[in-house]
């Protein structure tokens, strides 16, 4: 029974983590960009100024939308924690008796379903827009997602996170195969997709022909969104940690010694920070591609899950 | 190193070279496929350094060596002139659509792995994976030279078949002799250079380098 008192305490930690770090990783990716830019940029606190800007300011809500729109950062912000909870961050042990990598998927899925309903509750034709082209791109990414960690799962004979995440790091580097490195690829061109970032989307532009999630959540003003933001921030350092410790778990503690704990902290603050610096010179780096050139791209993420998969069963 | 982890290095490698594989099927624009063609080609030079210490065969290096300065330096660097040479219009124009060319080499990688699975299945060398993944671009490469309009990408589509041979030479057997492999590399070189030859002289006769209008090539 204690222990699964200790994994409550320990998933919740891990949560509070990421819903912690989320809007300074922002921040730092938007330094990054700032001085690749030549530019000084805002410092990496002011996401936290943004939200708490948001949380002391009201919403106004259009007269003409149902309750979807008003449920809707509620629902984002509770199915990315709940998210959160299964996911290893710095111990392997989460709740995984409560669910495992497909609950996570449909979890994040869930997300972006109310978002693009919300978009359409109110009417406007900047949402209708942005929930068409999420809808699009999310229609290859979902499957790609679950086949690259699939992959994974396959290798490590477990589909729950935890399990995925242990196993690896305890196994060390027999485990590395092929199948990593295409499933991993695969994930990173999922993250990006799904997180809104360039090449497939801008999350700093207003013009029509660009937006994608920025369109969606146009209606939205003052403490809902703040809450959009902060669990799209969040979401995104969900997909960083999923990169992280499901394909490179090394360092993650898998006991409760102070020292392995540490270890863990340490490793995944790297990492995320890693993933961060990465993400920020490919945004800048590389020009937003055009819609209609974006299946190509996601495409090829999906070709290369299926090939990680299918590389488990041949090799 | 135990031969465990220089087993996962080539096999990495390897997946590497069929990643770039695919890039350069769903690249749209010729500057981009050529450097998806020079990283891969890079793998490919590692893969040979990495068999080389393996083997413990000295020539290897210097085919390593080799495969760096021609395919990641010359080469990529000769196609970049060609396509600023030509002044056409930099995109690929594939017969095929992108995402469908890539379902099409996705199967083809399972084709390539599912024939070689006996040999793979008898095989006792550490570079028996490797196989696969050669034939594999041997095979997509012959989908690029098939499926694309331009004669530019037919040449890129020759040169990572190439590749791809280079590869299962070099993990079935550790790399041919000495002299042929230099033969090979002046082959691929000087095929480049005369195709790319052939692009301009294509070019400026026809005013286009798509080969779909070639049949109106007559005496």
């Amino acid at each position: 029974m204690d222990q699964i008192y200790i994994d409550i305490v320990l998933s919740v930690l891990q949560a509070l983590l990421l819903l912690a770090v989320a809007p300074l990783i922002t921040g730092i990716i938007r330094k990054i960009k700032a001085y690749a830019q030549q530019r000084q940029g805002a410092s990496i606190l002011q996401p936290y100024r943004d939200i708490a800007k948001y949380f002391h300011k009201d919403s106004v809500v259009s007269r003409e939308t149902s309750w979807i729109f008003s449920v809707t950062p509620y629902i984002s912000m509770a199915a990315v924690l709940i998210a959160a909870l299964i996911v290893p961050v710095f111990i392997t042990r989460t709740l995984g008796f409560v669910g495992d990598l497909i609950v996570v998927v449909y979890l994040l899925g869930t997300v972006r379903f109310f978002t693009a309903l919300a978009a359409l509750d109110a009417g406007s034709a900047f949402g209708g827009m942005g929930s068409s082209r999420e809808m699009m791109v999310s229609s290859i990414v979902e499957p790609t997602m679950l086949l690259s960690i699939f992959a994974m799962g396959l290798i490590s004979g477990t589909t729950s996170l935890g399990s995925i995440a242990s196993a690896l790091s305890i196994s060390g580097i027999d485990l590395v195969r092929p199948a990593l490195f295409l499933a991993s690829a695969a994930f990173l061109i999922s993250t990006i997709a799904e997180n809104a970032r360039v090449p497939v989307d801008n999350p700093t532009t207003h013009l029509e022909l660009t937006m994608i999630h920025e369109g969606m959540i146009l209606e939205y003003s003052g403490k809902k969104l703040g809450l959009m933001e902060l669990s799209s921030m969040t979401r995104l350092v969900l997909y960083f940690t999923i990169l992280s410790n499901v394909f490179f778990p090394w360092g993650i503690a898998n006991d409760l010694s102070v020292i392995s704990l540490g270890v863990g902290l340490v490793a995944i603050l790297g990492k995320v920070l890693f993933l961060a610096l990465v993400i920020a010179i490919i945004e800048s780096s590389i020009s937003k591609l055009r819609l209609f050139r974006l299946p190509n791209l996601l495409t090829v993420s999906f070709t290369l899950a299926l090939l990680a998969v299918m590389s488990f069963y041949i090799l | 190193m135990s031969d465990v982890l220089l087993t996962d290095v080539i096999n990495g490698l390897a997946a590497l070279i069929l990643l770039f594989a695919f890039v350069m099927v769903a690249g749209a624009r010729m500057h981009q496929i050529i450097r998806a063609y020079t990283l891969g080609s890079l793998a490919l030079g590692l893969l040979a350094a990495a068999v080389a210490y393996y083997t413990q065969a000295d020539h290897i290096y210097i085919v390593a060596i080799l495969t760096i300065v021609l395919k990641v330096i010359v080469i990529p660097r000769f196609l970049d002139y060609t396509v600023d040479r030509i002044k056409v219009k930099k995109e690929v124009e594939p017969l095929v659509s992108i995402p469908g060319s890539l379902l099409i080499c996705g199967a083809l990688t399972f084709i390539a792995y599912y024939i070689t699975s006996p040999i793979i299945a008898q095989g006792s060398v550490i570079t028996k994976n490797c196989l696969a993944i050669s034939l594999a671009v041997v095979l997509i490469g012959f989908f690029v030279i098939i499926a694309r309009r331009k004669a530019m990408t037919e040449i890129v589509g020759l040169l990572m078949m190439e590749n791809g041979l280079f590869l299962a030479a070099i993990s079935l057997t550790y790399g041919m002799p000495m002299i042929v492999e230099i033969g090979i590399f002046f082959d691929v070189l000087v095929a480049a250079i005369i195709m790319g030859i052939f692009a301009f002289k294509i070019n400026h006769t026809f005013e286009t380098v798509d080969t779909t209008f070639m049949r109106r090539l007559r005496d």
